[in-house]
């Protein structure tokens, strides 16, 4: 068992090299570097932004009018002369983002039900994500005028009504049903919730899976590369040992490579987000709660064993698939059918709903051993237990079979004889 | 007991028969050298011995082991130093020693003694903390050699040991093998010095196309073919046999 932990240490000596590292620490510093950058743009917008007003009415609603786009977080600067063309070349000079104008007469319109306009300006300078964001926030703002203003008007028109029900006569009562349990909530807030809880893990899974299948097919590759198998080989060493040794150093550099990624990632959408977490009001968690969206202890074994065999068969599919590899540069290559089996299931968990999808298509995907872990948590969420355990089982089995093979490689002089011989065209496996 | 028992042993690779039955022994303490052309057969015997490979048919035993049904019992008594052997790059020179020692042994004074053993033999002097992908060729092939034979194994199987060496060096890693095998260590190895294997063997084996044509002392067979040395006896038995070289 020693000689198991001192093979492992030298595994993980080995994968962990500055080729490997430095790439690692460059995309977590681009993704904290590009978090914090877009977290202060968003800080930034969230202190009031300056807007310039020309007010050439100077009456109650103009002043009311005001009011509002201060309460959307805007500072106006008010001008009451008509002076158009110098404000706006102010304004641009001073990086601010629009100029609002509202016309004389606009109180005496509104008041005789004319329609009245206020010319917005929208000075823009690139067209980012932040940029279409202020646009948004002045729409926005505008929007609540329209509110407030057309209230008025109605409880002048209709005395005694409440202006909100007259104009939203239907409302709606959502009631949402998964399986057989249902619950008053909205289906966005549902899906929301169950989006924030289960969109890492797929992701989690696909680097961890891309990054072990890699390493291993890299570790036994450089082995053949540096001409250190041989040698390894003859050393009383259980073969064993060695395969499980590659493995189990595969498997854990890379949980911890994705670890590192999701680490950096996450930095950057919380920041991206304004830091404002998935906290749920007291009655949507009641409802989530009654629906049975909440992953119990005994899902969350279920979602870990799921993963954990989707890893283990990985690592034994890309073992076997390293043995054909000669160097470091085509092992690369030879994991590429694993990479497809794992990016289909990948990508169609994400963008399709599965159970939409042709029994003939379904069941293809099923037949990919990685499409399981992809599809656990949506079905622990929907108390499909069974499928669940299919999944495992079913990995379980792949790896087994997959581990048998592999050590039957490593013991023989297969590990040495493998190889992908292209011929021209078409190539075959051969001996 | 013998070291070595090879009972006509055969290799092929699809129709290359890269070892054609061929039959040899290597005594106790005894240095026997395989000498023979470029794709003789050499390298093939020896990892069969090695247990890398598997005969396709006929026997070979180490110490009355057979390499085929009992592999890890052979592994236990030999160490092989391949033809083209490479070491772990990220390692340094004594990390390599130290754990190559810990594959072989769990008791910690075999180990410190092991590593001191290869630290000698190696010889790099400071270098030895060096990473390994900083060394020349040279450097590299004195640690694997120091590896091979730190752990004094029953028997020593050597593909080619000095290939790479400078004069200096080659000179002193033969009397060190020399040496070793007279405490009780037997070798065999395969060379294409014919001055190394005159000072060095005890006994040669000629082997051609995966045969074996000749074996015997150097003596008997520079006497046989009335040769002065082993590269005239090559060239002899080349001919008697028809063989081209
Ligand atoms: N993996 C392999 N696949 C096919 N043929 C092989 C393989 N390994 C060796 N051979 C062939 O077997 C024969 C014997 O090779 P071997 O390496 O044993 O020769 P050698 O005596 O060690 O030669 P050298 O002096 O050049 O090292 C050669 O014809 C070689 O091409
Ligand atoms: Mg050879």
């Amino acid at each position: 068992m020693k000689k198991f932990f001192i093979l492992v240490k030298k595994e993980i000596r080995e994968l962990l090299t500055p080729q490997m590292l430095i790439p690692l620490l460059v995309v977590v510093l681009i993704f904290n570097f590009v978090g914090k950058i877009i977290g202060k743009e968003v800080k930034k917008s969230q202190v009031p932004q300056p807007i310039e007003i020309i007010d050439l009415d100077r009456s109650a609603v103009s002043q009311s009018v005001i009011e509002i786009i201060k309460k959307s977080n805007f500072a106006p600067n008010v001008t009451i002369e008509n002076k158009k063309e110098e404000i706006l070349a102010q304004a641009r000079q001073k990086k601010e983002k629009a100029m609002l104008v509202i016309p004389a007469g606009f109180e005496k319109g509104i008041k005789n039900f004319e329609p009245q306009k206020i010319e917005v300006y929208n000075i823009m300078r690139n067209f980012s994500v932040t940029g279409s964001r202020d646009a948004a926030i002045l729409n926005a703002a505008i929007a609540a005028i329209n509110e407030v203003l057309s209230n008025q008007l109605i409880s002048q028109a209709i005395l005694g009504k409440d202006p909100g029900q007259l104009k939203r006569p239907v409302l709606t009562n959502e009631f949402v049903m998964v399986g057989e349990k249902t619950a008053n909530i909205s289906a966005a807030a549902v899906s929301g919730f169950i989006a924030s809880q289960t969109t890492f893990i797929p992701i989690i899974l696909f680097l961890i899976i891309v990054f072990a299948s890699q390493m291993i097919a890299t570790s036994i590759a450089s082995e053949k590369e540096n001409k250190t198998l041989e040698t390894l080989l003859s050393t009383p060493v259980s073969r064993k040992f060695i395969v499980a040794s590659k493995l189990f150093a595969a498997g854990f550099v890379a949980l911890i490579t994705a670890v590192v990624y999701l680490f950096g990632m996450r930095n950057y959408m919380t920041s991206m987000t304004g830091g404002s977490g998935t906290n749920l009001d007291g009655a949507t968690k009641n409802a989530i709660i009654e629906l049975g969206l909440q992953f119990s202890t005994y899902d969350y074994v279920l979602l870990g064993l799921s993963l954990f065999f989707g890893i283990l068969a990985a690592l034994a599919i890309s073992f076997i698939l390293g043995s054909f590899a000669q160097d470091t540069k085509s092992a690369q290559g030879v994991v590429a059918p694993l990479m497809i089996l794992i990016l289909v299931p990948y990508l169609l968990t994400m963008l399709l709903d599965f159970s939409s999808l042709s029994p003939l298509v379904r069941n293809l995907v099923y037949a990919i051993p990685f499409s399981h872990p992809f599809l656990a948590a949506p079905s622990l969420l929907l108390n499909q237990y069974q499928n669940v355990w299919l999944g495992i089982g079913y990995l379980a089995f792949f790896f087994i079979v997959a581990v048998i093979i592999a050590s039957k490689i490593f013991s023989t002089e297969r590990i040495f004889t493998l190889r992908l011989k292209f011929k021209k065209s078409n190539f075959k496996i051969g001996k | 007991m013998k070291a070595v028992e090879v009972k006509n042993l055969i290799k092929t690779y699809g129709d290359i028969r890269a070892v054609d039955g061929i039959d040899f022994d290597v005594n106790e303490n005894e240095i026997f050298a395989l000498i023979g052309p470029n794709g003789a057969g050499k390298s093939t015997t020896l990892r069969i011995l090695a247990t890398i490979l598997t005969p396709s048919s006929g026997e070979a035993f180490v110490y009355g082991n057979n390499v085929r049904k009992d592999p890890d019992s052979v592994r236990k008594l030999i160490s092989y130093l391949p033809e083209e052997a490479g070491a772990y790059k990220a390692l340094s020179g004594m990390a390599y020693l130290k754990f190559m020692a810990d594959l072989y042994t769990d008791d910690s004074k075999k180990k410190t003694e092991a590593v001191e053993v290869a630290l000698r033999i190696a010889n790099l002097g400071n270098r030895i903390k060096d990473k390994i992908k900083n060394y020349s060729k040279g450097m590299t092939r004195k640690l694997l050699l120091a590896r091979a034979v730190m752990m004094k194994p029953k028997l020593a199987i050597l593909d080619e040991p000095t290939s790479g060496l400078d004069v200096i060096n080659a000179m002193e890693i033969r009397k060190i093998i020399r040496d070793l095998s007279r405490q009780g260590m037997s070798v065999l190895l395969s060379s294409h010095n014919m001055l190394e294997i005159e000072f060095l063997s005890d006994r040669v084996g000629l082997i051609h196309r995966g045969k074996m044509y000749e074996i015997g002392t150097a003596e008997e067979l520079k006497k046989e073919h009335n040769a002065k040395n082993l590269e005239e006896v090559f060239m002899a038995t080349a001919a008697i046999n028809r063989i081209s070289l």
